[in-house]
């Protein structure tokens, strides 16, 4: 008897995050039963991710009950804030991480008691790249960019300007102060998603605030079948 | 660095779909222009999780899809590496539609056969 050593390539077709999906998808199918509206909120550090979170909850007032997770590197800052406007905040710490996994966010969710939650709003770890691809179980993603950080963001971001179902243009009351070009940057995100509806808000003066309060409301209504 | 998570995800399986006693050679994989996955971080990735495993040395190749560019003005479609490029008809917007796979498509392992 002899040995021969063959080399063979073996197909394995298979998705590489799809331990993380499969969690995602449990996830959302739990948030589905509950009739919980969830987005996971991705933008840049300084966008104003959490401000906008706080003016949302505020002007939520008793109207919803939302629950907030929000994803952050080392501090509890953030949690901090938005618990002054929700009871029901829970801080993902992900040390070196750089985006929110569906574990994380299984695990955060299991901290929480979901009775009579309608709202769920996900604050993912500030960053434009790395959290995209990573499912979360969310009914939608909201994309964040705001004037301060230059109108070539979404072109550059072009991941996340087509998967998101949502863009959401932060800071608006600057522009008299800036040079942005708003045209240029809804060409750039109509480019890679034609229909993704687009709202200039303002967190500091509550401009566009209606309207992205009307979108959750929309797609809260959808989510627990009473439209 | 999502690159690391992935690579991460990435060694567990070609671990799993290793058979028993083989050794493995490479790892072949797929990834969509949408991803935005930068090869050069993937591949330090790759080699610090797989350093000191049943498959270090495992050797990564990445097919990276490429965008798909479509001319509204003069119906040329083509692919490229960079979503937003001119089209040789002047026009300075065709538009870019990019893919999101992530997968693992094949390991090439070397078995002992006895004959």
């Amino acid at each position: 008897m002899t040995y021969e050593t063959r080399t063979i390539r073996l197909p394995v077709p298979e998705r590489i995050l799809g331990a993380n999906d499969e969690i995602a998808a449990a996830t959302r199918q739990g948030l589905a039963r509950r009739g919980i509206f969830a987005i996971d909120l991705i933008g840049a550090p300084g966008s104003g991710k959490t401000a906008l979170l706080e003016a949302t909850l505020r002007s939520l007032g008793d109207r919803r009950r939302p629950a907030v997770l929000v994803g952050d590197l080392a501090t509890r800052r953030d949690g901090d804030r938005l618990a002054r406007w929700c009871n029901r905040v829970v801080q993902i710490s992900t040390g070196q991480g750089c985006h929110l996994e569906a574990g994380q966010v299984r695990d955060a969710l299991a901290k929480l008691d979901l009775e009579g939650v309608d709202l769920l709003f996900v604050e993912n770890v500030g960053n434009l790249i790395c959290p995209v691809g990573f499912d979360l179980g969310q009914n939608a993603k909201v994309g964040l960019f705001s004037l301060t950080e230059g109108d070539d963001k979404a072109a550059k971001h072009p991941y996340l300007v087509a998967e998101a179902d949502l863009i959401l243009l932060n800071k608006i009351d600057l522009a008299p102060h800036l040079t942005f070009d708003r045209a240029g940057f809804e060409a750039d995100v109509r480019l890679l998603n034609p229909t993704v509806p687009i709202i200039e808000v303002s967190a500091t003066t509550g401009a566009g605030l209606d309207k992205w309060i009307a979108w959750l409301e929309a797609g809260s209504a959808e989510v627990s079948g009473t439209s | 660095m999502h690159e690391f998570s992935i690579a991460e995800a990435l060694a567990a399986q070609v671990l799993r779909h290793t058979p028993a006693g083989a050794l493995v050679r490479g790892a072949e994989i797929r990834i969509g222009a949408l991803r935005g996955i930068e090869p050069a971080a993937l591949q330090m990735s790759w080699q610090a999780v797989t350093h000191g495993t049943a498959i270090d040395g495992c050797l990564l190749s990445v097919e990276q899809l490429p965008w798909t560019i479509t001319c509204s003005n003069c119906g040329r479609s083509w692919s490229s590496q960079k979503p937003f490029v001119d089209c040789v008809c002047g026009d300075t917007s065709p538009t870019p539609t990019g893919t999101d796979e992530l997968d693992l498509v094949s390991i090439t392992v070397d078995e002992e056969d006895s004959r």
